[in-house]
């Protein structure tokens, strides 16, 4: 190996990746298979089962996490891909045991059935309402144009969305 | 092996040592859907993702330099309107952010959204290896299917893009999201009042209709050229039927978006 490659070596350690970031909040440090999915790798490695695999290609979205804030498909990221990142999963967003205002309005619209593409399409709002949080009708599809939902029409969780949207404004003011 | 270099100079060093052994990962969207669906098994992996110089984007008189790992969400953003249309295209909102404008060059798809907006752009490429960086017009960067100018041991370092270039965009495919288009297509006229047609998804590589630009370029772009135009547009292009579309019906459509697009640019 030439010299520039020795300085990038991580410390070997049977081919394990050295990993640091920020899990829901707590910091973790943890050896990691490289060519592990994100999604594998917080499912099977972590037990966060809240985070779906579904399509594998980046269609469907179930499998969404916040890395630094944004909207990622973890399927199609490789672990040490979150080096020194901050990743939030579906699990990181109640607190105290009080749900997120997105949670609490997919509950009471009745916007679940399966629930499968449940805490993909949650992420994915959480990331739109951060960037806009006053989005139009057309913004919001376009903010959740990553995830399909295939047990029935998108009216309830649009309506969900919609309504978290107009109470985390309320709670501003 | 897993690489995560801190700078350009040390990624280079790398993939001059090994070569096809190694797969740069900028975004992951294309090399990691292989993976899972065990196509690919690269061997050893340089991720782009944290070289600060590789993120940056770099303001001229009338041009934008776009560093190799601008992802399609920042493209979004710029007002470079055929190239803001084209990455918004893109997947959903989670690809688009880790997607980027120099891996969907890399990938070279005939479908690539944002190849098109640049072919039409006049954009420039800069690959760089340990040997030093070269610069080409992205026309002269795809050779084939899926095939490019890039040598084993380079990278894309910047997209060289005009900002003074009038243009307009659209994609037509079988939804409204998550599209991978039957054709896309962008048109662009240069301060020079030049027209440039760009065209993916209807031949081995997006690509640009010179015979339709030297016909416009010679008649002049006005509501009788347009049709004519249009017309030389479906003669050059050369579809394949796949599971998208028959190759009939993209020679038809794209005549379609090319004439509705300059009629567009000829109002605007």
């Amino acid at each position: 190996m030439k010299k520039a490659a020795k300085k990038t070596l991580p410390a070997n350690d049977g081919g394990l990746w050295p990993l640091r970031f920020t899990l829901n909040g707590k910091k973790v440090s943890v050896k990691v298979q490289p060519t592990q999915t994100l999604l594998d790798f917080l499912r099977i490695e972590m037990g966060l089962t809240g985070t779906k695999g579904a399509c594998l290609e980046g269609e469907c979205g179930s499998c969404y996490v916040l890395v630094d804030g944004k909207p990622m498909n973890s399927c199609l990221m490789l672990v040490p891909q979150v080096q020194d990142r901050n990743v939030t999963t579906i699990e990181g967003f109640a607190h105290n045991k009080k749900l997120d205002v997105i949670q609490q309005k997919f509950v009471e619209c009745g916007a679940v059935q399966c629930g499968y593409c449940t805490p993909g399409l949650i992420v994915a709002a959480k990331a739109l309402l951060a960037e806009n949080p006053h989005p139009t009708r057309e913004e919001f599809l376009v903010g959740m144009e990553g995830n399909i939902c295939r047990c029935t029409g998108y009216n309830k969780i649009l309506r969900a969305c919609e309504l978290a949207a107009d109470e985390m404004g309320l709670q501003k003011k | 092996m897993f690489y995560q270099p801190k700078n350009i100079q040390e990624a280079l060093g790398l993939k001059a040592e090994l070569k096809q052994r190694a797969t740069f990962l900028a975004g992951g969207t294309d090399i990691v859907v292989l993976m899972n669906h065990g196509k690919a098994a690269p061997e050893n992996f340089i991720d782009l993702a944290h070289i600060p110089e590789l993120q940056a984007i770099h303001r001229h008189n009338s041009t934008l330099e776009l560093a190799g790992n601008v992802t399609h969400a920042q493209a979004g953003k710029l007002p470079i309107r055929c190239l803001a249309q084209a990455s918004l295209s893109v997947g959903g909102p989670g690809i688009r952010e880790l997607g980027t404008l120099a891996g969907n060059l890399a990938t070279a798809s005939p479908a690539g959204d944002g190849s098109t907006a640049l072919l039409a752009l006049d954009a420039e490429v800069e690959l760089t290896s340990v040997r030093g960086a070269r610069r080409m017009p992205l026309d002269k960067f795809f050779l084939d299917y899926r095939r490019t100018m890039l040598d084993d041991d380079e990278m894309i370092t910047k997209i060289i893009v005009p900002t003074n270039y009038k243009s307009d965009w659209a994609k037509n495919g079988k939804r409204g999201a998550m599209n991978i288009s039957i054709v896309a297509t962008a048109v662009a006229i240069t301060p020079k009042k030049e027209v440039r047609i760009a065209l993916a998804s209807v031949a081995a590589t997006p690509i640009r209709c010179y015979k339709a630009e030297k016909f416009l370029a010679k008649n002049g772009l006005n509501a009788g050229t347009i049709q004519q135009a249009a017309d030389i547009v479906r003669g050059e292009i050369k579809p394949i039927t796949d599971h998208r579309a028959s190759a009939d019906y993209k020679v038809h459509l794209s005549g379609v978006m090319v004439r509705r697009l300059l009629e567009n640019l000829v109002k605007a």
